[in-house]
């Protein structure tokens, strides 16, 4: 089996343990998943729908590990060699979704532009900016609208993320009380629902953790009170982010 | 294509192994990592799956003593290890491609066959499955000569799904690969561009180009078998 990264003298800690065991985890993930792939041709007909299911379940674990594996990483800072620049990587990622919102007849707007830097690799700021904004866009009902603000002022960058609705706490806690009612037990349809808002939650906290480490600040609209008015996320990044003095 | 796997895991070896010979690959296994390197320097493969930690000597070391004797030989290295760091120092050491565990074998057979392309044959500006073609050059798509519209979306859908022609791919690999997401959203994305594609691509013609493969995803089948 693979050689610990920790020697003996110093049992590893908190992340560490953690990191260890979902790294052990991989290795028999990896050949149950490529076991039911190869599977699922080779299985009779009555039996595909089985192994169908199994690989599902397997994948929707892999899709947990993966989550947990970067909360872990989240929680460390990033490299100081690393340093991103904002603007392109919103650009980047809005282009990505912009079909996702499209499916969800949701419209995307990005207004103005920053020269801000971040110290993270970019494939995390990305991936923060991903899961932020794609929760933003599932958010929303059909015919809506994400409006994303991109300034600079003295004190540093600002993004201003803002939809018809926000996070909204309350419903993500009546996503899962309604999951573990009784009536919800029979149905997985709802069971599949609060495994969604965890799976956002989860994805939202990753996100919060990313930004955070790397000194931005990062505050979620409080759409509960006010359900007129706009709600999103307010991303701000501190002037000493920002590219050197020349 | 002659492939080596260096992979101490019995278990999974054999399942690649297993899944590549289906493939059509002749696959030689080696269980630790200095076995695996006197056997990239002795034989000639076509391509070296690697695991990083092995026992004996590790999956870097491999890398970095292949790279002095056999700059060409493209490595795909295996790993549990997902931060940025990890995938620099194994691309900077002289690694063409990086895999994460778990991953799927589809992601891995794709990358393989890919890696096996770039090494032995120029890339193709047109691909062709039956009689639909795809112009990467020009951009264009056309099915029995009738050109087809298609947004940038849809064009790289396509593309992915002939360059894999005959293959399966998961939802995961094609979201990964055609949006550059690591994530599934709940919005059935894939499922809607997959429809949007048949509408444009396989109505009015026959036979339909594009299957759906139960519990999997999707599959663009060249020899046009019912789905």
């Amino acid at each position: 089996m693979s050689a610990s990264p920790h020697s003996f003298s110093k049992p590893p800690r908190g992340p560490d343990v953690l990191g260890e065991l979902l790294h052990s985890l991989s290795q028999p993930l990896t050949s149950l998943r490529c076991s039911l792939e190869l599977s699922i041709e080779e299985a009779a007909e009555q039996q595909q729908e089985s192994v169908a299911v199994a690989l599902q379940q397997t994948e929707k674990v892999i899709a947990m590990i993966q989550l947990m594996r970067e909360y872990l990483d989240a929680e460390q800072p990033g490299p100081e060699a690393f340093s991103t620049a904002l603007a392109p990587s919103m650009r980047s990622v809005i282009q990505e979704l912009s079909s996702i919102a499209a499916v969800r007849d949701v419209r995307l707007r990005l207004v103005g532009t920053c020269t801000a830097t971040v110290p993270v690799p970019e494939s995390r700021l990305r991936l923060a900016l991903q899961y932020l904004i794609a929760s933003m866009i599932e958010g929303q009902p059909a015919g809506g609208k994400v409006m994303l603000l991109l300034g600079e002022g003295p004190a540093g960058a600002v993004l201003r993320v803002e939809g018809e609705r926000g996070f909204r706490e309350l419903d993500f806690r009546a996503m899962e009380q309604s999951a573990t009612s009784p009536q919800a037990k029979r149905d997985p349809a709802g069971v599949t629902s609060a495994s969604e808002s965890t799976l956002r939650r989860v994805r939202l906290a990753i996100a919060s953790r990313v930004l955070e480490t790397a000194g931005a600040s990062l505050v979620f609209g409080d759409a509960g009170h006010t359900r007129v008015d706009p709600a999103g996320f307010v991303l701000r990044i501190p002037r000493r982010l920002g590219p050197p003095a020349r | 294509m002659r492939i080596l796997i260096v992979e101490d895991d019995a278990a999974l070896s054999s399942f690649l192994r297993k899944g590549l010979e289906a493939e059509h690959h002749a696959v030689d296994v080696a269980n630790e990592g200095n076995q695996g390197r006197a056997m990239a320097m002795e034989f000639d493969y076509d391509l070296v799956v690697l695991d990083l930690n092995l026992p004996g000597v590790d999956g870097l070391s491999v890398l970095r003593s292949l790279r002095q004797r056999k700059a060409n030989l493209p490595v795909m290295i295996l790993t549990a290890r997902s931060r940025v760091e990890d995938r620099v120092q194994c691309l900077d050491s002289g690694a063409d491609d990086y895999l994460v565990k778990p991953f799927s074998f589809l992601e891995l057979s794709a990358r393989a066959r890919a890696l096996l392309r770039r090494s032995h044959l120029p890339s193709e500006s047109i691909l062709t499955v039956r009689d639909l073609c795809l112009d990467r050059v020009e951009r264009k798509v056309a099915r029995a000569g009738r050109h087809i519209e298609l947004t940038t979306k849809e064009f790289a859908l396509l593309e992915y799904l002939m360059r894999n022609a005959g293959r399966r791919l998961t939802r995961a690999m094609i979201i990964e690969h055609v949006w550059n997401l690591t994530f599934d959203s709940t919005t059935n994305v894939v499922d809607v561009y997959i429809n949007y594609l048949r509408r444009k691509v396989d109505d009015g013609f026959s036979p339909s180009l594009i299957h759906t493969v139960r519990g999997v995803g999707y599959q663009m089948c060249p020899e046009g078998a019912s789905a």
